[in-house]
């Protein structure tokens, strides 16, 4: 019997990752046209990949470090490996758990938005949540561009599928993820010609075995990785493809990316800055931490002046997002234990906060038709369940306690501190003042403003949803409300989260 | 724009010729990729470990099976995405009538040497697909020309009479089955008790002894792949040519 469970855990990681796999092969074979069909599997699958993830982080706790286990059976450089940390651990379950609370969100969606080609979208779907986990878990860095590959290809083709402008804007993300894509590849490149290995930890141990860490080439496969690595995760100025994408794709796909996508690719710069270079060379030797960090600051004021600009709900969250990518690229690259704690933080608390508020500005921007801050009008009294879940992504965005936003900033800001960048607290200061001053201007219009206010006649007709929802369902309350209080739980259990990261992240 | 885009180029173009000057020699049997415990394990090792004497086989298929997997599922996402973006479905009359107009307008001469060269080429592929673990071919070369194969019957005589053989359905079906063979017999492996795509575990149910059972799975994951490719490559086509209605075609 205890054998039977050691084989379980054993094998958790592995299905964690192939469970949404089979889910979406099952959906393609046996889902034929119906718009319901493929729910039922994604979310069994789903919920067996939460089990998987779950199971996986205890045991990695237990274990008191990291797992490994050999796909295929071979050693490490031979084979491909998985290597599972406490943030890996962790970031896997947030991305299963938010793609199964977003499948039950969605479900109403996907059927009113696919149509009959509800299959292709659930099969999609899984594979990109398959992708995801992969992406976190393995120890390879040809494998992990392999499945950038699927989580790319998956997004590509969900956006496509929104509304009429959805199309063009999956192009440009199909060109800028391309190119990002591209330049991973060159980099992984020049680290084969030079290491001779694709396993990450191997390829720091190559480096440090033949000292090479003052090679031009070795700078050059660090830079390109880097800004791949960025385009992927829209860091200021690379986000051009990101506001529409994630605006006109349908709403099961802008609720699932927007907390997704950016945070696994932080997640793989902190792998690659930390395990493929080490933290030596990435702070030291590659000479470049200062700049990073001023390109952060910049990301971040920018990010959160552009959101203050818009009049589209989602288009400025969006923007938040450019600006929270801001905040974990600086955390990452100030260089102590309080920034890397705080980026890392970050990830799990902007996960569990985006989703938060885009599922929220979802429901509202379908029940109201309206797609600008005027569908706010009134809506504490219209909508006060839809609001309260609202409220709590916009206080832990704003950074009030005891909202996880709170908690990563305070790490932020004190790993700003340490290091003596002045430069980015101060801009992680202002973002909050300006979150602060876009999120009040919100909730007074929500409190205060007339209800029946005439709704000015929208100039693009396009971005509306076609079928505005009569009520909102408790399918899609639920899932906000589950994410309201996992921004909490994270803020709430913060110490505990923060001890275990420290422990993954010192090296 | 145009000019921004220059520079661009040139940044990246400079930096990346940066690096070039502290590159190892071309074709230098000492630089890190060929004289590393890795290449020389691969070189020298891998027939003993997996008798399969095409080594870029034994890499791709079994050490690095792993990669290959989700290579076949890239491609099989890629016919997805396809999908779900052209197909116009719900278009009334989706299906031509059988024997409809446009068959009988082609070439005498095409039709009638791409049906001679038809099973041809397709036998062919089958050579490259089972014997890709001994000479170079495998699942995603010769999935490409059975892909291919189906591609030419829809070019020379018609969509209908290319998808009489491989239906819409089918390539779906087929596409998933491919997918499935591979993931699945990794699974098998793990309830033989080994991990995830660990060949060695099934040596108790494949004839011959443990690098025959790591030869016959590369073998059976290559046909995974071939069906894969096979269904996507005609899917792409199917979709590209006629915008997604499957309709009359080129």
């Amino acid at each position: 019997m205890i054998e039977f469970f050691g084989f379980l855990a054993h094998q958790a990681p592995l299905v964690t990752v192939l469970a949404p796999a089979f889910g979406a092969l099952l959906v393609t074979l046996f889902g034929r046209g119906k718009a319901e069909a493929g729910l039922p599997l994604a979310l069994i699958s789903l919920s067996l990949s939460s089990v998987g993830a779950v199971v996986t982080l205890f045991h990695v706790l237990a274990s008191g470090g990291e797992l490994r286990y050999r796909l295929g059976g071979w050693a490490p450089p031979f084979g491909i490996e998985y290597r599972i940390d406490a943030l890996a651990a962790l970031t896997a379950a947030a991305v299963v758990l938010v793609g199964l609370v977003n499948a039950v969100f969605s479900k109403t969606r996907v059927a009113a938005e696919a149509g009959e080609k509800a299959p292709f979208f659930y099969t999609l779907y899984l594979f990109l949540l398959a992708g995801l986990c992969g992406i976190v878990f393995t120890n390879d860095a040809f494998n992990l561009y392999v499945l950038i590959e699927i989580t790319s290809l998956t997004s590509y083709a969900l956006i496509a599928m929104g509304n009429r402008r959805a199309a063009l804007s999956s192009f440009n993300y199909v060109i800028m993820g391309t190119v990002g894509a591209s330049l991973y590849l060159l980099g992984v490149g020049y680290l084969y010609i030079k290491t001779g290995t694709l396993n990450i930890d191997g390829m720091r141990a190559a480096m440090a075995e033949a000292g090479i860490w003052g090679d031009a080439s070795i700078t050059v496969a660090f830079i390109l990785i880097l800004v791949g690595l960025w385009t992927k995760m829209a860091f200021f100025p690379l986000h051009g493809w990101m506001p529409n994408a994630y605006s006109y794709a349908p709403t099961a796909v802008g609720t699932l990316m927007a907390p997704l996508m950016t945070k696994v690719m932080v997640y793989v710069m902190l792998r690659v800055m930390l395990f493929a270079f080490g933290a030596d060379f990435s702070y030291g030797g590659a000479g470049c931490g200062d700049i990073v960090v001023a390109l952060s600051t910049v990301a971040i004021v920018a990010g959160s002046l552009l959101a203050l600009a818009r009049s589209d709900i989602k288009k400025m969250l969006t923007y938040l997002i450019v600006a929270e990518v801001g905040y974990m690229v600086g955390g990452a690259w100030v260089g102590n234990e309080a920034g890397l704690t705080g980026a890392a933080y970050h990830i799990l608390s902007d996960a569990a906060m985006t989703f938060c508020l885009f599922m929220a500005v979802s429901i509202i921007v379908l029940r109201t038709g309206d797609h600008r801050l005027t569908a706010f009008t009134g809506l504490f009294r219209k909508m006060p369940l839809t609001m309260i879940g609202f409220t709590v992504g916009a206080l832990s965005m704003i950074g009030l306690p005891p909202t996880c936003g709170f908690f990563s900033k305070w790490y932020l800001v004190g790993g700003g501190i340490e290091a003596g960048r002045w430069d980015y607290v101060v801009a992680l200061l202002f973002s909050s003042l300006v979150n602060a001053v876009i999120f009040f201007r919100i909730f007074e219009r929500a409190y205060f403003g007339e209800m029946d206010e005439p709704a000015p006649a929208g100039d693009d007709a396009d971005s509306r949803p076609s079928q505005p929802l009569e009520r909102v369902p408790w399918s899609m309350l639920v899932p906000l409300f589950l994410a309201a209080a996992a921004v909490l739980l994270v803020g709430l259990f913060n110490n505990t989260l923060a001890g275990w990261l420290r422990a993954a992240l010192a090296i | 724009m145009k000019l921004f885009g220059l520079i661009a180029v040139i940044i990246v173009g400079a930096l990346l010729l940066s690096a070039t000057g502290d590159f190892p020699d071309f074709g230098d049997p000492q630089s890190p990729a060929s004289a590393s415990p890795l290449s020389t394990h691969y070189i020298e090792g891998s027939v003993y470990e997996t008798k399969v004497p095409n080594l870029v086989t034994a890499v791709l298929a079994d050490y690095r099976g792993f990669d290959t997997m989700f290579e076949t599922v890239v491609i099989f996402v890629a016919g997805i995405g396809i999908i779900a973006v052209l197909r116009a479905f719900g278009t009334p009359a989706a299906e031509l009538p059988e024997g409809g107009g446009e068959e009988g307008d082609d070439d005498l001469i095409i039709r009638t040497t791409c049906n001679l060269v038809f099973p041809v080429i397709q036998v062919f592929a089958l050579y490259v697909v089972a014997h890709g673990h001994h000479s170079p071919g495998g699942g995603f070369q010769g999935g490409v020309m059975l892909g291919a194969s189906y591609i030419l019957l829809a070019l020379s005589c018609g969509l209908p009479a290319a998808k009489r053989r491989l239906g819409e359905r089918q390539t779906i079906v087929l596409a998933a089955i491919g997918v499935i063979v591979f993931a699945g017999w990794g699974v098998a492996c793990v309830l033989f008790g080994g991990n995830f795509l660990d060949y060695a575990a099934l040596d108790p149910i494949i004839p011959g002894d443990v690098q025959m059972a790591r030869s016959h799975s590369m073998l059976g994951v290559e046909i995974g792949v071939a069906f894969t490719v096979t269904a996507i490559m005609f899917v792409i086509y199917a979709n590209l040519s006629t915008r997604g209605r499957l309709r009359d075609g080129l």
